[in-house]
Parts: structure tokens; sequence; C-alpha cells
């Protein structure tokens, strides 16, 4: 035998391997917790390279979790968000971590970005509205990003609706979100009722009542107590509208 | 042929008992022990995660991470040893083959490593069990759902952790053969198994569509397959609490490719070690 033979049939089987490891891989894939290299990028520097290469991942996030909360009580935005996306990126399909750094860049780095200009007295009006504005659409793509990583976690847009209700006062996009989270696997049971809210507030009134009376009927109705706070409130909107007795919801033997 | 398998299994023996002796793993299977024993009470520390999650994660850290440096450390440490103190001159002039020699040695280390993993996954099922007895009590007092684990995940887990520290030992020994020192073995091997665990990243930048060079994708594409893929590996979550999430092909895919590389390095550490001088 030629005596670079055996080197060859060697590196063969290691090529082999390599490409027969591609398939494993695609297998496995969708198991190992993702993090992809853009999701790779905000974690460099900052000591979580052994959740990266796969061990201890749960337990390096809640370490890195925990290292974010000394920058949130400094106020120091860019520390406190990088830690908190890295904590997001090792753990991706746990919703406290995205659902809570969304709630501190929508809601808290405004307060802290009007702060360091000088204070709620010497920033315009508008200004700070703006600033609410900006940090609430970036709260809110962490949400998007939470709900996809989550696949469709119900509390992130509920999150997420809130967001868009109270900083953005866009009625419309919070109904939106809450609509999503009824379409859920888990749906918390105050989510048709904020959805059709929102609409109502937003002015579709009639469509707020159509949607929320077709999920009553067929979803809410068949619960184990039929929903009586969701029927109240529907009644409450067919007397708004004036709907007519034989086109509303028929009286319930229960209802009072 | 059978005289082959009784001189390497006679080496793999010895090995064995000299591994198992050492404080060094002693010290590593007390202290991975100590960690898995600890997750239950440092729970408290855990943000949003079920709490097996938490007690299970901190399990295969310590397997990963003390894993990893046993089978860094001891695989070289054991090769090294017998050339530094000249026995495997002895060994090697009786009639005894390289490749027997070196199998031997892998063998030997991979049943120590077989012992650290397995004890692990044994004190982790323990470990798991009590709490979810305790959680199962708690979840009908509160009406939630009771969580629960998988003992075959659990087995299916250890057995590719042992894959995974197989094929780490293959390659530092594949790198012991061509080494000079055990400082080299060990600083080459650990930045291999760094490399092994972010393989995945070259792999799948080959595999979607990117506008990436020639040049580029030539070395994504020679990386991928000189390094293994040590992440795969990697779905204890899955397999212990959420089983019914991937399927058991995956799996077999999995351990046949870490058999193909561990055959591969074994291969080449053979051929580097009989051009090698004592």
């Amino acid at each position: 035998m030629h005596p670079v033979s055996p080197w060859v049939v060697a590196s063969l089987l290691l090529l082999g391997a390599g490409t027969y490891s591609e398939t494993s891989w695609k297998g496995v894939r969708q198991a190992v917790p993702e993090i992809s290299r853009k999701d790779l990028e905000p974690t460099l520097g900052q000591g979580v390279l052994l959740g990266i290469l796969g061990g201890l991942r749960t337990v390096v996030a809640d370490a890195t979790w925990l290292r974010s909360y000394v920058f949130w009580e400094k106020r120091d935005r860019a520390g406190c968000e990088a830690l908190m996306k890295t904590a997001c990126a090792l753990d991706p399909r746990s919703r406290f971590f995205w659902e809570n750094t969304g709630y501190a860049v929508g809601y808290d780095f405004a307060h802290w970005e009007i702060r360091r200009r000088g204070g709620y007295a010497k920033v315009a009006p508008d200004i700070q509205e703006g600033i609410f504005r900006r940090y609430a659409q970036l709260g809110l793509a962490i949400f998007e990003d939470g709900v996809e990583h989550t696949g469709g976690n119900s509390g992130i847009l509920i999150s997420a609706g809130q967001l868009a209700e109270i900083k953005l006062k866009d009625n419309l996009l919070a109904a939106a979100y809450y609509r999503r989270a009824t379409q859920a696997k888990t749906v918390p049971w105050f989510a048709y009722f904020m959805c059709a809210r929102t609409m109502w507030e937003a002015g579709q009134k009639k469509e707020a009542y159509a949607w929320y009376s077709a999920q009553w009927l067929g979803k809410l109705k068949k619960g184990e107590d039929g929903a009586p706070d969701d029927l109240e409130r529907l009644r409450f909107m067919e007397d708004e509208l004036k709907v007519p007795v034989q086109l509303r919801i028929p009286r319930q033997t229960w209802e009072k | 042929m059978n005289a082959r398998l009784n001189r390497t299994s006679w080496i793999a023996r010895i090995t064995f008992l000299e591994a198992i002796r050492q404080r060094f793993f002693a010290f590593l299977l007390v202290l991975s022990a100590a960690m898995v024993v600890s997750s239950v009470s440092l729970r408290f520390m855990d943000f949003g995660h079920s709490e097996l999650k938490f007690v299970a994660d901190f399990a295969f850290g310590g397997m990963f991470l003390f894993g990893s440096v046993l089978a860094l450390v001891m695989t070289a440490q054991l090769f090294f040893a017998e050339i530094e103190n000249r026995t495997a001159l002895t060994l090697l002039a009786k009639p005894l083959s390289r490749t027997e020699f070196l199998l031997g040695k892998f063998l030997g280390t991979w049943a120590v490593l077989g012992v650290f993993v397995f004890s692990l996954a044994f004190l982790q099922g323990v470990i798991l069990w009590s709490r979810t007895q305790e959680l199962i009590v708690l979840a009908a007092e509160t009406g939630r759902v009771a969580p629960d684990f998988s003992v075959s995940g659990l087995a299916s887990f250890a057995v590719l952790q042992w894959l995974r520290l197989g094929v780490v030992a293959a390659m530092v020994l594949m790198v012991s053969a061509v080494a000079r020192t055990f400082l080299f073995t060990v600083i080459v091997g650990a930045m291999a198994i760094v490399a092994g665990q972010l393989q995945w990243l070259a792999q799948e930048a080959l595999l979607k569509p990117s506008d990436a060079s020639m040049v580029t994708k030539t070395l994504l594409w020679i990386s991928s397959r000189v390094i293994p893929n040590l992440q795969q590996f990697n779905i204890g979550d899955t397999l212990v609490l959420d089983p019914t999430a991937i399927s058991g092909t995956a799996v077999w895919s999995v351990v046949l490719s870490g058999l193909f590389y561990l055959v591969a390095f074994l291969a080449l550490a053979s051929l580097a070690f009989r051009r090698r001088e004592i």
C-alpha cells in the first residue's frame, strides 16, 4: 500500500463525518436553544462564553440578568440593555427575559433619557413625547423578537399591546396585539375584553362588538362559567350601539 | 485478531485503573456532584424558568464543563505520562502495535469518562425525581399541571454526552500524537473544544444562501468538515423535559455522527502516532 493512502482514507473519513454532521445537525437544530450570529454580537465581551458554548446556559442567563440590575440601578442605559439582551439571547425561550427587557426599554429608558437631558421641567413636552414614542417602538421590537422566539407567547403579546396603548397611544395597534394573544395556545381570560375595549376606544365600535360577540359565542360561552363578565360588557356594547333585540346575543338562563 | 483485541483491552484496563485512581478525577467528580446537588437549593436564583429546567441545566452544565476538562486533561496526561516515564518504550518493545497502544489508551480513558457521565446522570435522575415528587404534591394543592421529566431522555442524553466526551478524547489523542508537550496539547485541545462548540456557526453560514466570497465559502466548508460539531450533543433540555419535541431518528443521527468523528479522529491519531519518535 502506498504510504500516503491511509492518510487519504482517514482524511476522507473526517470529511465524511463533517458532511454527515450537517444532516444530524439539521435534525436536532430545533431542539438547541436558538442563538443566531446576530444574537451573538451583543453577548461578546459580556463574560458569558460558557453559556454560548452550551453548558449552564440557564444559569449564565440568570446571572447575566442579575448583573443587568446593577446597571439598571445606575440608570446606565447601554450597559443595562446589553446585558438584558444577552440574557434574552442566552435563553430565548424564557418569557421573563423578553417581557422585562421590553418593559425596561419601552418604559424606563425614556424617563432616564429625559432626566439625562435635564429633567421633565427642562425638556419640552413634545420632545418628551418623541422620546417616549421612540423607546416604545424599541420596546415593541423587543417584544416582537420575544414573541417569535417563544412561539407566540400570549403574555408577551399582552405586554406589547399595553405598551402600544399606554406609550404610543395607538389603540388599533394595541388591539392587533391583544387579538394575536387571543389566538395563542394559552389565552388569559381578559385578552378578549382588552382587544374589544381598545377597538371600541379606537372608534371601531361596531367591529369591536362583532368580533367580541363572535368570540363569546364561539369560545368563551363554552367555558366552565360561561364568561359572565364578558357577556355583561357585551350587553353594555349592545345598549350603546342600540342593537335590535333580535340581533342581540340570546339571553342566557343564568344571566341576571 | 483475538490477540490484538486482548492486547488492546489489556492497555485499556491498565489505563482505566490508573485514571480512576487519580485525585484529579475524584476531585472533578465530587465537584460536579456537588453542583448537581446544590442546584435544588440554588433555585431561588432562577428567573422565569420551570424549576426542573433550572435543576437540569445545572447538571448539564456540570457534565459539559467538568466533563470537557476531564476529557482534555486526563487524556493528555495519561498519554504523556507513558512517554515521559518511558513506559511507552517498554510496552512498544513487546508485540504491541502503536495503534493497539493508542486504542487501548482511548478506550481506558473513555471508560473513565463513562463512569463520570453516568454517575452524574444517575445523581441528576435522583434529584429530578425527588423534586418532581414534591412538585406533584404542590401542583395538586394549587390545581396546576404537575411537571414531569423523561428518564429515558436523561439516559439518552448521558449516552450523547459520553459520546461527545469520546470525540473530545479522540481529538486530544490526535493532538497528543503530534505534540511534543503536555501543555501544548492541553492548549490546542481546549481551543479545539471551543471551536467544536461554535462549529455550527460555520455550518449554518454555509447552509444559508449568502453573498460571501468564494474564499470565505471555501474556508467555511473546510472548517465545518474538519472541526467536529459538538453543539449537536447539547439537546439535554429537550430530551429530558420535552422528549416529544425531538424524534428518535434525529437522536440516532447524532449518535452516528459522533461515532463517525470518533473513528476518523482515532484513525488520524493512529497514523500520526506511527510516525512519531518516542
